[in-house]
């Protein structure tokens, strides 16, 4: 049987027997939503969330103490400013981006525009791992060229100890921690992100694909 | 929601292509009917209700659908759901139908969108412009769609 036949099969088929009344479906509209973009905007919200609060804990709870002893702390809050200026950009690309998804679109901008969200928080995560790194590497800097900066720091007040010792054992220790940081971060995102997006991805790319056939 | 419901055929037609068994086709006919409401507002008339609400529909049995992981319970849903509804009703024609549903369900998301846009008749400039390709690509890519379900079929 060819496919016209299958089409007309199609066209006279029974209409479905468990018809959903008007008040049945305002009672659905009110139900919660289990949609993809619905875990893209929590699961990016409480990424900045995230972030947010392990930059702010970190200046918090005394960890500045010795910075202000080594006079930093003018460098340290200014660099937060900084920060934070960037943060709430972030936040309002992401808002933007979001309220760009629509259902009535068509189906590959939709796509586009739920990968154009999920790349916004993942552009936030960069720059966050950037800003970091830049970070510790500045401070390293000023840290080492404060007279008994090391000292202050380590809370070690001996003549006697080794410099330059101190120092390289300071600096592979922080590049041990930030490789494991973004080892983790790396596990975490390629499989939280890996099933959220699996289908969406596979779709898109069939859907950028066709613009290839012809 | 009156639209909604007297054209509420058309989701169910895409609740059986995109989903297994009963327990999903309700889950996704759900999540169409939220996505329905939620959207009504961005709605603006410049196309037939039911031709804005095959593209919500489609969209999100496409992009936004999440399967639930619990259990199922039920009953395959291809055994229950076309059951002879009038008594002159054709039984080879309702075998011919759960044959082409389940060929169509053979297809990946993106094949099955258009193939059951061209079973219900839609024009290839409608179908381009719900999936967002050139008309060219939906039609080159219609006909290896075809090819591909013809071979599901008549194996």
């Amino acid at each position: 049987m060819d496919l016209a036949n299958y089409k007309k099969v199609w066209k006279n088929q029974p209409e479905e027997k468990n018809k959903i009344s008007a008040l049945e479906i305002y009672k659905m509209t009110q139900s919660k939503s289990n949609s993809l973009v619905k875990w893209i905007f929590i699961i990016g919200l409480l990424e900045f969330v995230f972030w947010f609060a392990i930059n702010y804990l970190g200046t918090k709870n005394g960890a500045l103490e010795p910075y202000e002893k080594l006079n930093l702390i003018n460098f340290i809050d200014n660099f937060n400013y900084f920060h934070y200026v960037l943060v709430v950009l972030f936040l309002i690309l992401f808002y933007r981006n979001f309220s760009l998804i629509s259902t009535g679109d068509d189906t590959k901008t939709l796509m586009k525009n739920i990968l154009l969200v999920r790349k916004t928080v993942k552009w936030y995560v960069y720059y966050n791992l950037i800003y970091a790194v830049v970070f510790s590497i500045i401070l390293n800097i000023l840290i080492f060229n404060t007279p008994d900066g090391i000292n202050i720091l380590s809370g070690i007040d001996n003549e006697s100890f080794n410099k330059e010792h101190m120092m390289s054992v300071f600096i592979i220790a922080q590049i041990v921690v930030i490789a494991i940081m973004i080892l983790i971060l790396w596990l975490f995102y390629y499989l939280l992100y890996g099933i959220l997006l699996k289908k969406l991805n596979k779709n898109y790319k069939e859907l950028t694909k066709l613009n290839e056939i012809s | 929601m009156n639209d909604f419901e007297k054209n509420q055929n058309i989701v169910h037609k895409i609740c059986r292509i995109y989903t297994t068994n009963q327990d999903e086709h309700n889950d996704l006919f759900q999540e169409i009917t939220i996505q329905v409401w939620k959207n009504y507002s961005k709605f603006r008339g410049e196309a037939k209700f039911s031709t804005w609400m095959y593209r919500v529909a489609l969209n999100t049995a496409i992009s936004l659908f999440r399967k639930s992981k619990r259990k199922i319970k039920t009953q395959d849903f291809s055994d229950v759901s076309f059951k002879i509804k009038s008594v002159d009703y054709d039984d080879t024609k309702d075998k011919q139908l759960k044959a082409l549903y389940l060929g169509i369900r053979g297809l990946n998301d993106i094949e099955k969108a258009l193939m059951f846009l061209y079973l219900e008749d839609k024009p290839y400039k409608e179908i381009a412009k719900t999936l967002g390709i050139t008309e060219v690509n939906a039609r080159v890519k219609m006909n290896r769609t075809k090819q591909k379900l013809k071979k599901i079929l008549n194996p």
